[in-house]
C-alpha cells in the first residue's frame, strides 16, 4: 500500500463554482468509501464479538433466550468448564505438538529449497515453481484417507508424529514459495559483497543472508503453525486416541453444550487472531509471490 | 514484466550445476514419500477389490487345477462325496472329507468342483445334501465395485449436487466482496492497516470455529432468533437448521463460507493490485472514467492472473467443504462429498477405507476437471481478443 490516491487536479478547473463542486464530490467519495470500510469491518467482527459475548457469559447465560448482547455478568465460568473438560488438556497439547513439529520440519526443507529457487537459475526452476503451485492448490482428502491406511500397516496410526508429517506434505509447497519470495526481497548485492570480502558462500548466507531473511523466515513459520493448529480433516482421520484440539471438538460436537462449543471456538480463535496480527505486514508477499 | 525477470536472471542470479538441486532434494524426497505416494495408494484402493474366495478343484486336494471360484457365504449343492484318512503327527488316524459340489458363482453361471470340509459349513458330513462357503483364499484384483458402489449410493447425489450448489453460490459473492475489500483498501482510508487487519482475520481461523461462531447465530436459541423475538417479529425462535430446511441450512453455510475465505481472495487481489502500475490506473481518472468503467476496462482485466490463481484455489478448497457443514448441521441431515469420505472411513460408522478412497479420488479428479476448465477458459478468451 505505498502509492498514493489521486487528486484531481483542481487547477485546470475553470471556476470556482466548479471547484466546489468538484471538491464536494471528492469528500462524497471519500466518506462513501469509510462507510464501506466500517461496514465490511462490522460483517468480519460481529460474529467475532457475538462468541466472545458467550465465552465470557455465565453457562446460565449462554442457555438462556433471548440471549444478550453483551455479557452480564463478566465471567470466566464458561472458559474453565471447557478447558476443565475431559481430554481438552490432552488435546491441546497434541495440537501444540503437531504443529511445532509441522513447523520444524516444513521449515528445515523450505529454507534450503527456497534459497534454491530465488538464487539460481537452473533447468526447471519454473517446473518446480509450478509443481509447488499444484501440490499447494491439491485437495488434502485424497491424501488423508491413503495414509491413515499406510500407517495402519506401519503399526504408526494414531501418533501425532504421524499426523505432523501428513501436515508437512501439505503446508511444505507453501512455505517453499513463502521463503523463497524472502530470499528474492535480499538484495543479491550483499551476498556478493560478502563474498568480495573473503566469506565462503556458505558464510555470506549464515552471516548475511540469514539475519535478513529471518523475520520472513519467522513470519513463514507462524502461517505454517497456524495450518496445522487449523486443520482438522486429516487429523479426524489419522487420530483416534490421541485427538489434536479442532479433531476432538469436532468429534464431540454433537454431544456437546452450547457453553462448551462456543467457549471452544473462543479458544481456538485467539491465537491465530494474534498470530495473524504479528504476520499481517507479510501476507502480501506470501501471496504476491504465488501470482508471478 | 517478463523481460525484467529475464534480466534479473542474466545478472543477479548465480549459476551452478548441481547446488541447485541438491538444495531442493530434501523437499522433493519428502513429497514423493508423503504426497506422490499415498496418492498412488489412493488410485490402488479405489480401484482394488480385497475378498476371500473358495477355489473348486478338479481332483479331491489342495494341489489340483481350480475349475472355479465361489464367494463367501454361497450356498452349495453336494454331488458327491470322498472320505479320506490322514495321519496325524501322533500316528493316530482321521478322517477328511472332500465333497463335489455344485453352485452359482458371482456371475451367476454354475461351477462344479470339489471342496474341503475345512472350507465349508456342514450339519452333517455324511448326509447332508447342502453346505456353506465359510473361508477361502485371500484375493486383490482391480475392481470397479467400489466406484459402482459410490455412483449408486444413495448419498452420493445429495453431496455432489449440494457441494457443486455451495460452490455456485459462494464463489461469485465472494469474489465481489473481496474486489469491494481490494479497492476500498486501495483508495487508502486513514487507519487502512487497521482495516487490513480486520479483513484479513478470518484468514487464519479454522472451518470448524466459523461453523460454530454461525451455528451460535442461527441456531434455535442463537442471535437471530433473539433479535428476531426481542424486536417482536417472531413470538417464537424459528428453527432454520433442521432436517426439512435444506434451504436454510445452505444459506447459512453459504454465509458462514463467505465470510470465512473471502479473506484469502482479497489478500490475492491486493496484491495482483500492488502489480498494476498506477499511470494506468491514474490513466483512467484523467481521462474522466467513472469507477465502474475503471473497474471493467483497466483493472479486472490486469488482474485476470491474480483472478485465475485465487479462483482454482477457492473452487478447489470449496470441494473439501467439511467442518463447516458438521459444525452448522451435524453432518447427518445434509451431506457434503468431504462427509461422505469420513463416513465411509470412519472407524465407528462404515469402516470401509477402500470406499473412502473412491470418494477421495472422484474430488480429486473433479477438481483437476475444474481446474483444466478454468485455465482454457481464461486462455481461449484471450485468444480470442488476440485475433478480433
Amino acid at each position: 500500500m505505498s502509492a498514493q490516491a489521486v487528486q484531481p487536479r483542481l487547477a485546470v478547473l475553470p471556476n470556482e463554482r466548479e471547484r466546489q463542486r468538484a471538491l464536494r464530490r471528492l469528500r462524497l467519495r471519500r466518506a462513501a468509501v469509510y462507510i464501506v470500510a466500517v461496514l465490511l469491518a462490522l460483517w468480519i467482527l460481529l460474529p467475532i464479538w457475538l462468541i466472545t459475548n458467550m465465552a465470557f457469559s455465565t453457562p446460565t447465560a449462554v442457555r438462556a433466550f433471548p440471549k444478550a448482547f453483551f455479557p452480564n455478568p463478566i465471567s470466566l465460568d464458561s472458559l474453565t468448564f471447557f478447558i476443565n473438560s475431559e481430554g481438552i488438556l490432552r488435546a491441546l497439547g497434541n495440537s501444540v505438538l503437531v504443529a511445532v513439529t509441522t513447523l520444524v520440519i516444513s521449515t528445515l526443507l523450505a529454507v534450503p529449497a527456497g534459497y534454491a529457487i530465488a538464487r539460481y537459475m537452473f533447468r526447471g526452476r519454473d517446473a518446480v515453481r509450478l509443481l509447488m503451485l499444484s501440490v499447494r492448490a491439491f485437495p488434502i482428502v485424497v491424501l488423508a484417507v491413503p495414509l491413515a491406511v499406510i500407517f495402519i500397516r506401519l503399526g504408526m496410526y494414531d501418533q501425532p508424529v504421524t499426523l505432523a508429517l501428513m501436515h508437512t506434505a501439505l503446508t511444505l509447497p507453501t512455505t517453499i514459495l513463502v521463503v523463497s519470495s524472502v530470499f528474492a526481497s535480499v538484495p543479491y548485492e550483499f551476498e556478493e559483497a560478502a563474498q568480495v570480502f573473503g566469506c565462503r558462500p556458505i558464510q555470506a548466507f549464515a552471516t548475511v543472508v540469514l539475519p535478513l531473511a529471518l523475520p520472513g523466515i519467522a513470519a513463514s513459520a507462524i502461517l505454517t503453525f497456524v495450518l496445522s493448529w487449523n486443520e482438522v480433516f486429516a487429523a479426524m482421520l489419522l487420530t483416534s486416541t490421541n485427538r489434536t484440539l479442532p479433531a476432538h471438538i469436532l468429534y464431540n460436537l454433537d454431544k456437546s453444550s452450547d457453553p462448551f462449543k462456543f467457549a471452544a471456538a473462543f479458544f481456538m480463535l485467539v491465537p491465530t487472531m494474534i498470530f495473524i496480527f504479528f504476520i499481517r505486514r507479510y501476507l502480501f508477499n506470501m501471496w504476491g509471490s504465488i501470482n508471478k | 514484466m517478463r523481460l525484467r525477470r529475464r534480466v534479473e536472471s542474466c545478472f543477479f542470479m548465480k549459476r551452478n550445476r548441481w547446488i541447485p538441486y541438491l538444495l531442493l532434494l530434501p523437499s522433493v524426497i519428502y513429497l514423493a514419500l508423503f504426497f506422490l505416494y499415498p496418492m498412488t495408494q489412493a488410485v490402488q484402493l479405489a480401484f482394488t477389490r480385497e475378498g476371500q474366495f473358495l477355489n473348486l478343484r478338479a481332483e479331491p486336494n489342495d494341489t489340483a487345477v481350480s475349475t472355479g471360484a465361489l464367494l463367501l457365504q454361497t450356498e452349495v449343492r453336494i454331488v458327491e462325496r470322498s472320505e479320506q484318512q490322514e495321519t496325524l503327527a501322533s500316528g493316530a488316524q482321521r478322517p477328511v472329507f472332500w465333497y463335489r459340489v455344485q453352485a452359482e458363482d458371482e456371475s451367476g453361471a454354475t461351477v462344479e468342483g470339489w471342496v474341503s470340509i475345512r472350507n465349508v459349513f456342514i450339519e452333517n458330513r455324511r448326509t447332508s445334501e447342502t453346505a456353506r462357503v465359510t473361508s477361502g483364499e485371500a484375493l486383490r484384483e482391480f475392481s470397479l465395485v467400489h466406484v459402482n458402489r459410490m455412483f449408486t449410493d444413495f448419498r452420493f447425489d445429495d453431496a455432489l449436487w449440494t457441494t457443486v450448489l455451495l460452490i455456485i453460490l459462494i464463489i461469485p459473492a465472494q469474489f465481489v466482496l473481496a474486489i469491494i475489500m481490494a479497492l476500498v483498501l486501495q483508495s487508502q482510508p486513514r487507519f487502512s492497516t487497521l482495516f487490513l487487519y480486520v479483513y484479513a482475520i478470518p484468514l487464519g481461523l479454522s472451518d470448524l470455529v466459523a461453523g460454530i461462531l454461525w451455528f451460535a447465530i442461527f441456531t434455535q436459541r442463537g442471535f437471530l432468533n433473539s433479535l428476531l423475538v426481542n424486536a417482536g417479529v417472531l413470538d417464537l425462535p424459528f428453527i432454520f437448521i433442521q432436517a426439512g430446511h435444506l434451504g436454510w441450512m445452505i444459506m447459512i453455510i453459504v454465509l458462514a463460507e463467505i465470510w470465512r475465505a473471502t479473506s484469502i481472495v482479497m489478500v490475492i487481489i491486493v496484491s495482483g493490485l500492488q502489480a498494476i502500475p498506477r499511470d494506468y490506473l491514474e490513466a483512467g481518472e484523467v481521462f474522466g472514467a467513472s469507477l465502474w468503467q475503471r473497474l471493467w476496462h483497466i483493472i479486472l482485466p490486469l488482474l485476470k492472473p491474480s483472478l485465475q490463481v485465487a479462483l482454482i484455489l477457492r473452487t478447489i478448497l470449496a470441494f473439501q467443504v467439511f467442518a463447516i457443514v458438521i459444525a452448522i448441521t451435524g453432518g447427518d441431515i445434509m451431506t457434503v462429498l468431504a462427509n461422505e469420505t469420513f463416513r465411509w472411513y470412519d472407524p465407528a460408522r462404515f469402516n470401509n477405507p477402500n470406499m473412502a478412497a473412491t470418494y477421495s479420488v472422484f474430488i480429486m479428479l473433479i477438481s483437476l476437471g475444474v481446474s483444466l476448465f478454468y485455465l482454457r477458459a481464461v486462455r481461449s478468451q484471450e485468444e480470442a481478443v488476440q485475433t478480433t
